[in-house]
């Protein structure tokens, strides 16, 4: 065997491989935090110290932005203003710069060692002397706060926009600062903020403790980033990055999601601004400005946006450049220029380019190598000559026992819609629809282009709001309930035009599937205990059964990003997604859209015995062939109102329908 | 009716703000109306231009303020100082678009709008490294003529902002609205892949949007800079995050709206700084920009106006 096919073996070899890979990947880890600890003992150059304490402030400056932008994909461009929050709330709790009148209030404070009393000759000041450990998780929760309060109001903006109201905020929070020298002492600074106290030994001015407590932190998020990204919640925020109607569709609650991670991107920020602002013991409103959140993303752009190694290595790459190889190179620059005694060459300054460097970065990544220095998404081995070519297999309904089971027997359908009309401005896409979908059946909505049929799917699904009606589902009215409240209740859905998250693979893409039906939180997801680990072990192996019901079609493919599927495959994986959800009720719009006779009767084939399985489905289709072969009624929409239902031969001989269909001179004859 | 003549001092200096702050917001508002891409270049193309303004000026051997010249010398002089900035910036407009923006027409996302950001970025810091951090006299050759209104004062130099102003908007106005390529320009605003099929060579119409967007803000900068007497590298930051507010206070995309909003914007600066303590300007200002993209994104004019370029 070549390297190469031995590595390809060892990433194929499943389970050995995958458990072999991750031993060498922490022994690297370990080397690395290992070579990391032992940098200040054996290189005892303050000055390097101390930018690598920086560079390390940067890198967890970056890891926070990556969870916003690379893992939500909410392009925040004010995120320095958390930063500054984190920073401010430290430098007010622990300075002079408070000092309100002492009076018996403050005891209780004094007692805990959260403040001291401090005489001046007009009378006794109260001075904060609140420990920086304490206030380290207190700044993060106040910059979380923050995250929320800024976060709110940009939910429901598009990308452009939402950066915009982001760089807004960002470049409030510093002018406030600026403006309100009671609190931050305006431009000139915060005053003598208190360096970090452990076990009554100060950390002073050197360096090397503020470096240990930077590598602690960026272990510490780094941590977090990954336990986050490889959970629940991470699949959440990469959900609505890629897609987010998709994701609200397939249980995601947007607002929720969102907020999360703009609070942990804010908290992270606010912890960092702690360490920062005790480090240099002071802190102006210039040190939060708009150029410092462009430099945090070009670090993130740099290292790989979404990959939480990347974003580091960007980090501090780009930080030690300018305060180790930019110095250096200009010395030799300038030696250079005396030695052929050129004038120019020895006065060139390259660390005051840093930004000019930091633009060309920006501009070179996002034009040439987008995914960054460590792309997010791994490459996975192409499937073999013999796997792409075989032949396909029947699929496999083992695992799906269960499905579409309901609560108890009901007689009243399982779906009931009541004089539905929705209208987009004048046009009324659909008028006083009424439709009933008893359990277990297979109800086939067919009709002309624009006869309503997808926004008959929307308004149920809660993705477009009607203006009257009723929605019943078992029992319960779910009329203008949010998408994931929809899916919670057990109706899934696949889109006309599949929406599916292009750059995860199909296992993630079912797996999201499964969001409402898991619990893990945040907490779950950082601790992962046993409990959590047997209920993303059991979501990974009903994930593969749900797969195993399209045979051999997309069980080789798991790891593969979905973007680089055929389009059958595709669809079937989009229905995988939704059967993920455990749903009682499926919808399928054009589930055989663009597929060749064959894979047609494949699908009808499946879908037919998921309904036997329990499953009640209703199915836009164009192919009356599907429909009749499937369905067990169908109703006929035209211009947005029902103009026919029964079964599919009455349906068939309806002369409403065949001049709706093929022209009134088709129906007189 | 009796102005306060400090309040209409305040009305008549917010006016040639926003002259300044309309002209830099119709290159805002061509670019995002055509590609839907917030162009953070644009910032310091203005910046860009103004030096290239002063140059153009310093050419023509003036300095400072006091060469000052009368009747044709000053049109004339004013006229190539116009002319020159107005297609040296339009020409970076093209580059900035040719070089970093036409490969990732069709990516997905906000990568454009990133990439704009890191040219910015160099704009801004090869402006700092050749012409350094200080802030630099602009000469300005107009005599000062003073008349009183109402007790308050207004000088030559903003009539003639407001002049120019008025000639490039109604200038900008007839070519979107009676020239074949500005009709051209409108198909593709509403649906770029439709007019490509009928035969709209849209890279030409984005050329164009880049160039006419970028040569308002060369005059602009030329303004900004006899209005001031001064610039200096960061002037593009301030000025274009105004600009960029006054387009989505007037609906991005929208050209009536990006002439409204930036007289709107200079109005709520200059009477702002008025009512309130001038520190506070900035803050009102981008307050404005949160408000109406999260409360009205579609701004005054957008979507429903009938131009839309």
């Amino acid at each position: 065997m070549t390297v190469g096919e031995t590595f390809t073996w060892l990433r194929r070899a499943s389970p050995i491989g995958r458990i072999q890979r991750q031993t060498w990947e922490r022994i690297a880890i370990a080397c690395l935090f290992g070579a990391a600890i032992l940098f200040p003992i054996a290189h005892r150059n303050d000055g390097d110290i101390d930018a690598a304490a920086n560079a390390l402030t940067f890198a967890a400056l970056a890891l926070g932005l990556n969870i916003v932008v690379g893992l939500a994909g909410l392009l925040d461009l004010g995120y320095a203003a958390f930063f500054a929050i984190g920073a401010y709330t430290y430098g007010a709790a622990a300075s002079w710069q408070i000092a309100p009148d002492w009076s018996s209030f403050w005891e209780p404070f004094q007692w805990l060692g959260l403040v001291a009393r401090f005489h001046e000759t007009s009378g006794d000041v109260v001075h904060f002397q609140v420990s920086f450990w304490l206030m380290m998780p207190v700044s993060a929760a106040v910059a979380a706060f923050f995250g929320v309060l800024f976060g709110f109001p940009t939910l429901r903006l598009r990308g452009d926009y939402l950066a915009i109201v982001t760089l807004g905020f960002g470049e409030i929070v510093p002018i406030v600062a600026r403006n309100t020298p009671s609190v931050t002492n305006g431009a000139m600074g915060l005053n003598g903020v208190a360096a970090p106290q452990l076990f009554g030994w100060s950390f002073g001015v050197d360096a090397t403790p503020y470096y240990y407590v930077g590598l602690a932190l960026v272990a510490f998020l780094i941590f977090t980033s990954q336990r986050l990204k490889f959970s629940r919640i991470g699949r959440a925020w990469m959900a609505i990055r890629e897609d987010e109607l998709a994701a609200g569709a397939m249980g995601v609650n947007r607002t929720k999601m969102k907020l999360l991670a703009f609070a942990t991107g804010a908290a992270f920020a606010g912890a960092t601004g702690t360490l920062f602002v005790a480090k240099l013991q002071t802190a102006t409103p210039e040190m939060f400005g708009f150029p410092v959140s462009v430099m945090i993303l070009v670090m993130i752009v740099f290292g790989g946006i979404g990959s939480v190694w990347g974003v580091v290595l960007g980090a501090l790459i780009l930080q030690l450049l300018q305060s180790w190889f930019l110095e250096d190179l200009s010395g030799w620059l300038h030696s250079l220029g005396r030695l052929i005694n050129v004038e120019w060459l020895q006065h060139i300054e390259l660390a005051s380019s840093i930004e000019l460097i930091f633009g060309l970065i920006l501009v070179f990544m996002m034009l040439y190598r987008r995914e960054g220095l460590i792309p997010a998404t791994r490459r996975v081995a192409p499937l073999t000559t013999e796997e792409q070519t075989a032949a396909p297999t029947r699929g496999g309904f083992e695992g799906l026992k269960g499905l579409g089971a309901l609560d108890e027997r009901r007689d009243d359908p399982l779906l009931d819609i009541a004089g539905m009309t929705v209208r987009f401005g004048g046009l009324v896409a659909l008028r006083e629809v009424s439709l009933a979908v008893p359990a277990h059946s297979v109800l086939a909505v067919i009709g002309p282009n624009g006869s309503g049929k997808s926004t008959l799917f929307n308004a149920v699904t809660g993705l477009v709001t009607a203006e009257a009606g009723q929605v019943r589902f078992a029992g319960a009215d779910i009329a203008g309930a949010p998408p994931h409240v929809v899916l919670d209740r057990g109706i899934a859905r696949t889109f006309q035009n599949i929406r599916l998250f292009p750059n995860l693979t199909v296992l993630e893409n079912v797996l999201i599937g499964m969001h409402a039906r898991l619990a893990t939180g945040v907490v779950e997801a950082l601790l992962r205990l046993p409990r959590t680990q047997r209920e993303e072990h059991r979501a990974r192996e009903r994930a593969m059964e749900i797969l195993a019901v399209f045979g051999n079609r997309l069980v080789p493919r798991a790891d593969h990003v979905v973007s680089s599927l055929s389009y059958a495959n595709r669809r079937r994986v989009e229905i995988a997604r939704a059967l993920a959800s455990q749903p009682k009720l499926l919808l399928l719009d054009e589930p055989t859209a663009g597929m060749n006779p064959a894979e047609t009767l494949e699908l009808a084939d499946q879908i037919k015995s998921l309904n036997r399985l329990g499953l009640s489905i209703v199915l836009i289709e164009h192919k009356l062939d599907v429909v009749v072969n499937l369905a067990n009624q169908v109703v006929v929409l035209d211009h947005g109102e029902k103009i026919a239902e029964g079964s599919p031969a009455e349906v068939r001989r309806n002369d409403e329908v065949i001049r709706a269909y093929l022209g009134r001179s088709a129906a007189i004859a | 009716m009796i102005f306060d003549p400090v309040l209409l001092q305040q009305v008549i200096n917010g006016l040639s703000l926003g002259a300044m702050y309309a002209l830099l917001a119709l290159g805002f508002t061509l670019v995002y109306g055509i590609l839907e891409l917030i162009n953070f270049a644009h910032f310091n193309v203005f910046m860009v231009s103004s030096f290239i303004g002063m140059w153009a000026l310093e050419l023509l051997g003036l300095s400072g303020q006091s060469t000052v010249l009368g009747g044709f010398a000053l049109v004339g002089a004013l006229g190539f100082a116009f002319i020159v900035t107005m297609l040296a910036a339009g020409l970076l407009g093209v580059a900035i678009e040719r070089i970093a923006l036409r490969p990732l027409r069709n990516v997905r996302g906000t990568a454009a709008m990133i990439t704009t950001i890191g040219v910015s970025f160099i704009l801004f810091n090869v402006i700092l490294l050749t012409a350094g951090a200080g802030s630099m006299n602009f000469p300005n050759p107009m005599p000062v003529v003073r008349w009183d209104v109402g007790g308050a004062t207004l000088q030559l130099r903003e009539v003639s902002i407001w002049a120019v102003s008025l000639v490039l908007m109604v200038a900008l106005h007839l070519f979107v609205n009676r020239t074949r390529l500005g009709k051209a320009m409108r198909a593709t605003a509403q649906d770029a892949e439709a007019a490509r099929m009928m035969g709209i060579d849209v890279d030409r119409i984005v050329i164009t949007a880049f160039f006419l967007g970028s040569a308002l803000a060369g005059a602009a900068a030329l303004i900004f800079g006899l209005y001031y007497n001064f610039t200096s590298f960061i002037i593009g930051y301030t000025a274009g995050l105004r600009a960029f507010t006054a387009a989505v206070l007037g609906g991005i995309g929208s050209i009536t709206g990006a002439m409204v909003g930036g007289v709107l914007i200079g109005l709520v600066e200059s009477l702002g700084g008025h009512f309130f303590a001038t520190r506070w300007a900035d803050v009102i200002i981008f307050s404005i920009l949160v408000l109406v993209l999260v409360f009205m994104p579609s701004g005054l004019f957008g979507r429903a106006a009938a131009v839309r370029a």
